[in-house]
């Protein structure tokens, strides 16, 4: 038994009036405290399995289970990180961190304090009164984490939230993610295209076929952190991952 | 405004009083069909002395404020639904795009059967000629929300009544604020058009009794102070609002 557990996931979406199969009986069992990263083509239903385990999609065959309860809607014990940040643009970024404290009912005072702690953990502080027109995209992205971790949720499900990020950037918040994640023993289900990215984060790196998306195999990433881009010798691992990655990519 | 912008607009009506003059004083139509820009300042002036002029301004503008405001609350609640519920769309929004074909002034005979020669009557004119632009904009902008928005609050615990407040109106204020803008449009034309068939207090009713008392120069001076009123509320009130709205939610 784990933390979150995935039985047999299957979707279909229509597609030219056909069904297509999307997820092809997704079996996964997550731990508490792990960091499962998923890597696949595009198209091979990794974004749809996340979605699914967050309860914003239906499967259709198979159930999410959390701590051994099934699951059928979407909640605050399960909070996504979408790729493009999904911030509020008419709240500032303290109104945008606090949004789920402040849909909870928890008093404002309360709810000051707690984006505090985790405004500061991003490094947010000094733009709590901005607006998000006013952020670079990295910027944004913090608040998007800060946002999400407030809510203090059991399984944090991320969508490729470093994609649209340059690469200085994406460095420098893959090495905190790691940070945040020793820090708050969260655990998290992080969606990407990118191996690197993967071998740097996970604790285990999953990689989908292309579609149906099955999980085609699982390598353990036994390596002390934190994980720098530049070491050589997380090679072997991304080597490894490519390997069974390339073809999916090419069919 | 940039002063050699203000330069121009100055220069462009100190342009058109002046042909204005010029005109009158060609003596080319009686002082009684055209008057003078010194007449209707005069008219202007008698009607500050004895406050007729505010009445007429204060009468107008109340009768706008509560028919908007019902038009504003209604349209929101309407526009709301037929975004959310497809049914409600399919049945009440057909009619809704119906209705706002016709022009306000063209209820003002079913008011005045309903309600009589009354505020209400004009009331109503100027909430059924408002509230459909409300309802359409709200409408559209309901269903232009980026859905990461409505998902990413639902997944943070959001029940469907704090969806409505804490998203949906906020998210789809930009359209909004057109439709308010597009009510009070409408709601303004109304409550003049209105004014003028019931011929019962307000700014029409001053310009009608201008018309029956062949006075132009009221006329004249009345259309300026409804022009007036018109620039002052769309050039400053929304152009504000919808400057500060467009900068926020980053559309600009």
């Amino acid at each position: 038994m784990g933390k979150l557990e995935s039985r047999n996931i299957e979707k279909y979406f229509i597609h030219d009036g056909k069904p297509l199969k999307t997820l092809d009986g997704i079996d996964l069992n997550v731990e508490d405290g792990e960091f499962v990263c998923i890597v696949g083509p595009s198209g091979c239903g990794k974004t749809t399995f996340l979605r699914i385990a967050a309860g914003l999609e239906k499967p259709d065959e198979g159930q999410i289970l959390l701590d051994n309860q099934p699951l059928n809607n979407t909640g605050p014990d399960r909070i996504m990180v979408f790729q493009e940040g999904a911030l509020f643009p008419w709240l500032n970024v303290q109104d945008n961190v606090e949004y789920g404290l402040k849909i909870a009912g928890i008093p404002k005072e309360k709810r000051n304090q707690i984006s505090h702690r985790y405004l500061d953990m991003m490094q947010l502080t000094q733009f709590a009164t901005s607006y998000t027109y006013q952020l670079s995209t990295g910027m944004k992205q913090r608040v998007a984490i800060a946002r999400a971790l407030v809510m203090e949720p059991d399984v944090l499900l991320m969508d490729e939230p470093f994609a649209a990020l340059d690469a200085q950037t994406r460095d420098l918040l893959l090495v905190e993610m790691q940070l945040i994640w020793q820090k708050t023993k969260k655990t998290i289900i992080f969606v990407t295209h990118n191996v690197a990215e993967a071998v740097m984060l996970g604790t285990r790196v999953l990689v989908f076929t292309h579609r149906p998306g099955r999980i085609k195999k699982e390598f353990k990433i036994d390596y002390k952190r934190p994980r720098i881009s530049e070491d050589e010798n997380l090679l072997p691992y991304q080597q490894k991952i490519l390997a069974e990655l390339r073809p999916e990519v090419k069919k | 405004m940039k002063p050699s912008l203000l330069a121009k607009k100055i220069g462009f009506y100190a342009m058109i009083i002046i042909v204005w003059q010029g005109l009158d004083s060609a003596d080319i139509w009686p002082d009684n069909i055209f008057p003078s820009p010194v007449d209707v300042v005069e008219d202007l002036a008698y009607g500050v002395a004895d406050a007729s002029l505010f009445y007429g301004i204060g009468t107008s503008i109340l009768r706008l404020i509560i028919g908007l405001t019902i038009a504003i609350a209604g349209g929101l609640v309407l526009g709301i639904f037929m975004a959310r519920v497809e049914t409600v769309n399919q049945t009440i929004g057909s009619l809704v795009l119906g209705l706002q074909s016709i022009p306000s002034i063209a209820w003002v005979p079913l008011a005045i059967l309903w309600f009589g020669l009354t505020d209400t009557g004009i009331i109503f004119v100027v909430v059924i000629g408002a509230i459909f632009a409300v309802t359409i904009n709200t409408y559209t902008g309901v269903k232009n929300i980026n859905p990461s928005y409505i998902e990413a609050a639902r997944n943070m615990g959001a029940k469907e009544g704090q969806l409505i407040t804490s998203i949906l109106i906020p998210a789809a204020f930009p359209f909004i604020i057109s439709g308010f803008k597009q009510g009070w449009a409408f709601a303004w034309r109304g409550v003049i058009g209105a004014e003028l068939l019931f011929s019962f207090l307000g700014l029409g009713f001053l310009l009608n009794v201008g018309r029956q008392l062949n006075d132009v120069s009221q006329v004249i001076a009345i259309m300026l102070v409804i022009m007036g009123i018109g620039i002052l509320v769309d050039g400053v009130v929304f152009k504000k609002i919808e400057d500060k709205v467009m900068t926020r939610w980053g559309l600009r």
